[in-house]
């Protein structure tokens, strides 16, 4: 099939364009699409908080307060549930980094290349390790902090002893490689995607190459919003299991529409 | 990816099947994970058919974290075999 393909090939994994800042080489295009992904998600806030605070008489809510409401209210539940309240820390982050990251996979979508040699103006920020190293790092450096916070030095550090001693490399292992997962996972899913739309684009359009590309790039879509949702809930796994250790009773009922539970946050009771 | 020497032929040509293996492992890997989470997905709905909701949002987080694995492995093979196999 290569020599039926009359476009050239020219996917070089990992090149980006560079600029030197402050003696440090940074990948200027990943800068360029992390700052556009932010403004539009940040742009997405103050709508909806237009939106909510608008005097309308009847209140009824847009589309896009519907969606970020249903968000909140579903990362709120899954706060709640793995960590027994509405953690004012954990619940925002979680809600942040969906969107960003949601926001950051799908923006490769819109084809941004302007020819085989030229700029890439849009790349897509998380299939840059730079991107995903940094936020699992820092959601993990969080997590650990919460984690001594919670249980005290000598309560989070002897949870690697448990359930036996000599598992302890193990554990260390396991709470190092944390970060290291999370990042990889989102940067294979979405560089795979940007791969594959390159060698796409390779194939002649009589071989169905507009098909290809229309299907391929739901898949995409698909893929993007998993793994945001799949950076944001491991996010507050990791956070209760760090936290965990403390008795929790479970007395509340499950099927909560109001996103909260009562008793436990009474700040959030209408 | 002009070659030139006999040197640079093998590693291209360790490095595409190193790029295959590394699919094929990841494939095999993939589909069986996502076969099982989807069968106790399965049989879980036909137990209790109101718990649909809850499960669902186990079984795609399960999905999720098998396909990380595969793609994981896809791009060691687009290291391989763009960057390393040139070499």
């Amino acid at each position: 099939m290569i020599a039926v393909v009359p476009h050239e090939i020219h996917i070089e994994p990992g090149v980006h364009p560079e600029r030197d800042w402050f003696g440090m080489t940074v990948n200027i295009d990943t800068v360029v699409s992390t700052l556009v992904a932010g403004v539009i998600v940040i742009l997405l806030g103050f709508l909806v908080r237009r939106s909510l605070t608008r005097r309308t008489d009847d209140h009824v809510p847009t589309k896009l307060q519907m969606i970020w409401e249903g968000v909140v209210g579903e990362v709120n539940k899954q706060v709640e549930d793995n960590l027994g309240r509405v953690h004012p820390y954990v619940a925002p982050l979680a809600i942040s980094l969906f969107f960003f990251i949601l926001i950051a996979n799908w923006l490769e979508m819109i084809p941004s290349e302007f020819g085989p040699g030229r700029l890439h103006a849009l790349a897509a920020p998380t299939a840059d390790t730079n991107v995903t190293y940094a936020m699992a790092i820092f959601a993990v450096v969080s997590c650990w902090i919460y984690g001594i916070r919670v249980r005290g030095f000598k309560g989070y550090f002897s949870h690697f002893l448990r359930p036996f001693p000599v598992l302890l490399p193990l554990n260390i292992l396991e709470e190092l490689v944390k970060p290291v997962t999370l990042a990889l996972r989102l940067f294979g899913n979405i560089f795979a995607g940007g791969i594959m739309l390159a060698l796409i684009a390779a194939i002649p359009w009589y071989f169905g190459m507009p098909v290809a590309n229309i299907l391929w790039k739901m898949f995409d879509l698909f893929i993007g919003g998993l793994q945001a949702f799949i950076f944001a809930l491991l996010t507050v796994l990791y956070f209760a299991m760090a936290g965990a250790g403390h008795d929790e009773e479970h007395g509340h009922d499950d099927d909560r529409a109001s996103g909260h539970d009562n008793e436990k946050t009474p700040e959030l009771a209408a | 990816m002009a070659v030139k020497t006999t040197e640079q032929a093998i590693t291209l040509a360790g490095a595409f099947v190193g790029g295959g293996l590394a699919l094929a492992g990841g494939a095999i890997g993939a589909g069986i994970g996502d076969g099982l989470a989807g069968s106790s997905y399965i049989e879980g709905v036909a137990r209790q058919p109101e718990a649909q909701g809850r499960l669902q949002t186990i079984f795609f987080l399960t999905v999720g974290l098998v396909e990380a694995m595969f793609f994981i492995n896809l791009a060691f093979m687009a290291l391989f075999v763009f960057v390393l196999g040139g070499k």
